[in-house]
């Protein structure tokens, strides 16, 4: 790290109890790995990953964030017909720090290094603007919230001690708690005093009183949670655990952690809901080396869509509208809609880059009941649905399918819920049971919900007479 | 038995009432909707008070997703998120 703060940076001044750069970041710590380009359209790779493809996918979301930031970072992006697309120029800077703070895991990697460095020196100006400089100054509650960029910048090792001045006044004021968050809210604003100072050892080893109120140490509501639930969760998680760079004891056991993500990357992939599927399978890097059958082979559906694609999309970015665009407005559309979920990659991507965490191309079939798969799919099979996941299913062998039949029953499992499907409900159970597959969370729950329908059933019923 | 009262006419007398002006609430959430939905905390958010006005229950919102464009006609702009 200290190789990027010897970079020509504004007020770059060492501080004092700044905290140290992320392992790996130190000059001779480079493993001189060479990233190749982004493949021409259409050159889609059939066997995608291993690390140095890792760090190419990694370069070009950090690619993409240079644009996001000399395109959004002044102004935002204000979308008159859609107004859901609006993006405020301090979420795409706090977006695009944290973005580095992750890809600085992975700094051992020449080309990361080097494009850490470019996107990092673009954003100091936006990070430390009079804008931010303001809100953090008059509105103390929201200080750290303004400060974020500024926060990992410091610790990337470009400093900057008269933002970090004013952050301390308004970190001292009387107005400093004056606005209220929910636990994984919290966490962040630990997570980035702890960006201010040095961690101690000692303080690693606790969990942090926020993720002890968090769905980190609480079950999710995992058939009719809402994608904020699960939001919660994935940036819980990021928080508590700070990319692997200092991680946190987490409040319960990984295990149990994994298995609820494992349903949440089931209703994700199926939705087609990338940026959450991405973030989702963070957690598995993030908590261990480890990946489940079910982790890998969601790995492999995001890397061969964003292969496809050229990036990993989001349901934002319509072609209609794009088509009618032009010139700067196209290209800013096109930003707005899609940097989020390209950064939520680049996430993936700089947590599988660190050493032992990257997913397998193989799929485990170790331990797999033959036709699991099949009889579970029987279910899907009877919705007019096609996701991307399918075609990455087909393609697997017959054991490598029946190593994710408990993700097919996670997914069939949330579909059945969703539809009211009771019925079908007891029945995916009945042989979730007979297959082995029923210890999950997802079943546990989907138990526990007939259960209670059952209750309404016979409550309801006198009172309809 | 006989002193049940079926929900559906109570409903159905309320309604008659017109005590509830349904093109005024389909008004205010219009007006307050799309920037609620952008809010960070838009359960909190409701003319910035903690009390709840209306509670919307999806009851069967049916299967989301499935709304990415073609991957194929995505490529073909892909190229220009880095220029």
């Amino acid at each position: 790290m200290r190789q990027l703060a010897s970079q020509p940076v504004e007020r770059s001044v060492e501080l004092a109890n700044c905290p140290p750069g992320p392992v790996g970041l130190e000059p001779g710590a480079s493993q001189a790995q060479a990233t190749t380009a982004w493949p021409a359209p259409l050159d889609v790779h059939p066997n995608p990953w291993n690390e140095q493809d890792l760090a190419r996918r990694l370069c070009h979301v950090l690619d993409i964030a240079q644009q996001a930031v000399k395109r959004l970072a002044p102004n935002g992006y204000t979308d008159s017909v859609e107004p859901g697309n609006n993006v405020r120029p301090e979420k795409v800077i706090s977006e695009t720090a944290l973005l580095l703070v992750a890809a600085s895991g992975a700094a051992e990697h020449d080309d990361v290094r080097a494009h850490v460095e470019k996107v990092a020196q673009l954003l100091i100006f936006h990070a430390r603007s009079e804008r931010m400089l303001l809100g953090a100054c008059l509105e103390p509650a929201l200080a750290l919230d303004f400060a974020q960029a500024h926060v990992c910048l410091h610790r990337l090792g470009y400093h900057d001690p008269a933002f970090d001045k004013l952050l301390r006044k308004s970190l001292h004021s009387q107005a400093r708690f004056g606005h209220e968050r929910v636990p994984h809210r919290m966490l962040e604003q630990e997570w980035l005093m702890n960006g201010c100072k040095r961690p101690r050892p000692s303080s690693l080893k606790r969990t942090p009183r926020a993720a002890l109120n968090s769905v980190l140490n609480h079950p999710m509501d995992l058939l009719n949670g809402s994608r904020d639930d699960i939001y919660a969760f994935t940036h819980a998680l990021i928080y508590a655990t700070d990319f692997n760079l200092y991680p946190h004891r987490l409040p319960r056991e990984k295990a149990v952690i994994l298995a609820e993500a494992e349903v949440a990357l089931a209703r994700c992939l199926d939705e087609q809901d990338y940026d959450l599927a991405a973030e989702v399978l963070l957690a598995w890097p993030l908590t261990g080396k480890s990946w489940s059958a079910a982790a890998a082979f969601g790995f492999q559906v995001l890397a061969r869509v964003e292969d496809e694609a050229g990036f990993l999309p989001a349901p934002s970015t319509r072609l209609e509208r794009l088509n009618s665009l032009q010139g700067s407005e196209r290209r800013a559309y096109l930003l707005a809609t899609a940097y989020h979920t390209v950064y939520v990659m680049g996430l993936l991507c700089a947590a599988a880059l660190q050493p032992g965490r990257t997913p397998p191309l193989e799929i485990s079939t170790r331990g797999v009941r033959n036709g699991s798969a099949s009889a579970i799919l029987q279910f899907l099979e009877l919705d007019d649905r096609k996701a991307h996941w399918r075609v990455d299913f087909d393609r697997l062998k017959d054991r490598e399918r029946d190593a994710i039949a408990g993700l097919l029953l996670n997914i069939a499992l949330r579909r059945k819920a969703v539809q009211r499907d009771f019925g079908a409900l007891h029945k995916l159970l009945e042989i979730a049971y007979v297959l082995g597959l029923a210890g999950t969370p997802a079943a546990s729950q989907a138990a526990e919900l007939l259960e209670r329908v059952a209750s309404v059933s016979r409550w309801s019923a006198p009172r309809s007479v | 038995m006989s002193a049940r009262v079926n929900h559906q006419d109570v409903v159905k007398r309320l309604l008659d009432t017109k005590a509830v002006d349904f093109a005024a609430v389909g008004k205010a959430v219009a007006e307050f909707g799309p920037s609620l939905s952008l809010a960070d905390e838009p359960w909190e958010g409701f003319c910035g008070t903690m009390r709840t006005f209306f509670h919307c229950f999806i009851i069967n919102p049916g299967l989301g997703g499935t709304t990415v464009e073609s991957l194929g006609a995505l490529r073909g702009a892909a190229g220009e998120l880095q220029s």
